[in-house]
């Protein structure tokens, strides 16, 4: 017997969120009917209000519901420094360390050619354009990961970037905070002992 | 490092099997499909928890079972431990001394071994991936930064390859993208580069001595590792990169027009010289065995500097394939160092005289026996 409408359909929405599957998507569907009425209409209220009432940032590329967001538009921040991230969540991990005051740019992306992502496909135009308007901002901090992409970008922008005598950092390799060395792996020692400082 | 006893359970064609191993010579003597192979690839797969006949562990599980068992007990050192590996449709379990090991890297290393198998050959004659496989593999299993490099050199040219074909297509246009892109490659090329040509020195010494006891002293085994940047042992990491980045400036348009890339360690060959002739185009059949033999055998060497241990030789099938003298100096050279496993169809006289108490086992429809007193007897005369 095949599903009434209403349920295939709802089965299939689910399917297309990352991670699942045809299984998974039928128990939330069964799921949701038995759930309360208000908590449906909540949950497909807060679908739809994140889809329509978020927008990128058009100074950083952050989301947010007012535009520029509520980092680019706070004048007390440290106007002088650019973090670059790869995603919006990025920003979030960095705004829980709480130390760092300056401002942000999302690239939404890493340049990565077999992803069909090049110079063009991510947020960098708009960051050139950033820095060519602001020069008081003195320098450029590249968040990427510590994957080849991630430092094919960084590499990238420096380049861009320098020649303007802007400064460009990039995040440290090494050990994380609190663990044990026994736990680390090769590589990450590898790069922990290349970078290490003196005291 | 030698393995004591070995447990088979619905394994390829062993139902069950529990033997009991000399520290020396064993020799696995049988008719063909018997299952000498698949004793060899089983001790293999307790080493490496993967096999080097097939990509599919399923094939490992006896089809009439649903899950197969290889345990074994490795002795090093003063030390005994227990190895176990169940296959099952789930998926493998390792454990080492009953433990459960979430990481597969951390159960491999507990046994090591060295397989030689007819394909090896291919080593010799087969084409250059053949070799640079070779050599990335063996030295990724010794060196993590190497394995790193290795990795990240991966990555990015597959990334490279992909934007000079945008760049080819005019799809794209950005050539500091690609300077980036360069400036990578040659980065990892060169630590590629140093690594390969250092440890293929070491490598080279173990093989010749090994060369030359096999054939008399007649011949002399010497590596060649072919570059596009003239590279030798005193070629540093810098100059490597240096090189490379020229090439890439000078080459920017013929690549482009090309659409690949045309430098770098992923164009480069190993070439073995026997008596100062390529054995690739030169060599005689049994010269390219023994070459590929004499470096598979440098590798007991390598890895015993590395982890202070022997490791356990596996031969499939390959007495057969070498003449009486061959046979000797072989045997000679590896007996009362490391454990050895051979398989065979028949055992010659040489053989049998040369090997220091070896135990034979005689292998029957996955079933294995202490040799008959019969061929005892043929021994004695």
């Amino acid at each position: 017997m095949d599903y009434p409408e209403p349920i295939a359909q709802l089965i299939e929405s689910y399917m297309k969120l990352p991670g699942i599957g045809a299984k998974t998507a039928t128990r939330l569907a069964f799921y949701t009917i038995d759930m309360d009425g208000d908590d449906v209409t909540g949950f497909a209220k807060s679908l739809i209000s994140a889809k329509r009432d978020l927008h990128f940032c058009s100074i950083c590329g952050n989301i947010t519901e007012d535009d520029p967001c509520v980092i680019c538009a706070d004048k007390t921040r440290d106007q002088s420094t650019i973090l670059v991230v790869e995603e919006p969540k990025d920003i979030m991990s960095m705004e829980s360390m709480r130390e760092y005051h300056g401002l942000y740019h999302v690239l939404h992306g890493v340049l990565s050619p077999i992803e069909g992502k090049g110079p063009e496909d991510i947020n960098i135009t708009s960051l050139v354009k950033r820095l060519q308007e602001h020069d008081e901002v003195k320098e450029v901090i590249v968040a990427t990961n510590a994957t080849p992409e991630g430092e094919a970008t960084a590499m990238y922008l420096s380049r861009l970037i320098k020649p303007a005598g802007i400064k460009v950092t990039r995040l440290a390799h090494g050990l994380s905070v609190g663990s044990d060395i026994d736990y680390a792996d090769e590589v990450t020692l590898l790069k922990a002992v290349e970078g290490r400082t003196e005291i | 490092m030698y393995l004591e006893s070995l447990h088979l359970k619905n394994f390829r064609n062993y139902d069950a099997l529990d033997v009991t191993f000399n520290q020396g010579v064993n020799v696995l003597l049988g008719e063909n499909a018997q299952g000498k192979t698949n004793l060899l690839e089983a001790i293999y797969v307790l080493a490496l928890t993967r096999s080097h006949r097939t990509a599919n562990d399923r094939d490992l599980i006896n089809w009439q079972a649903d899950a197969a068992l290889i345990s074994g007990r490795v002795h090093k050192q003063n030390t005994t431990t227990p190895l176990e590996l169940t296959f099952s449709k789930k998926g493998k379990k390792a454990r080492v001394n009953h433990l459960e090991q979430a990481r597969l890297s951390a159960y491999i290393g507990n046994l090591n071994v060295i397989l030689f198998a007819p394909e090896d050959l291919e080593l010799v004659k087969g084409s250059p991936s053949v070799r640079r496989h070779f050599i990335d593999q063996e030295f990724g299993q010794m060196s993590p930064k190497y394995l790193y490099n290795a990795g990240q050199y991966r990555t990015i040219l597959r990334q490279r390859n992909n934007y000079l074909r945008q760049l080819q297509r005019k799809q794209a246009k950005d050539l500091v993208y690609l300077g980036v892109l360069s400036d990578q490659l040659a980065a990892f090329g060169a630590e590629l580069v140093a690594a390969r040509i250092n440890f293929l020195a070491q490598l080279e010494q173990w093989a010749k001595d090994v060369h030359q006891v096999i054939s008399q002293e007649r011949e002399e085994l010497a590596f060649s590792y072919v570059n596009q940047v003239k590279a030798t042992a005193e070629t540093t990491v810098d100059e490597i990169y240096q090189s490379y980045q020229e090439q890439f400036e000078r080459q920017q348009h013929k690549e482009i027009e090309q659409g690949t890339t045309l430098i770098g360690p992923h164009r480069d060959d190993l070439h073995f010289l026997v008596n100062g002739k390529n054995v690739q185009t030169f060599g005689s059949q049994g010269q390219q065995r023994t070459t590929a033999l004499s470096v598979k055998l440098a590798e007991i060497d390598l890895m015993k500097a590395i982890t202070g241990e022997y490791p356990v030789l596996l031969l499939d099938d390959v007495l057969s394939e070498l003449d009486d003298a061959r046979q000797t100096h072989l045997l000679r050279s590896i007996q009362d160092k490391v454990q050895t496993f051979l398989t065979t169809t028949s055992l010659s006289g040489i053989a049998r005289k040369l090997i220091n108490d070896p135990t034979v086992f005689d292998i029957t429809s996955g079933k294995l026996a202490p040799e008959s007193s019969a061929n005892e007897s043929d021994a004695a005369e």
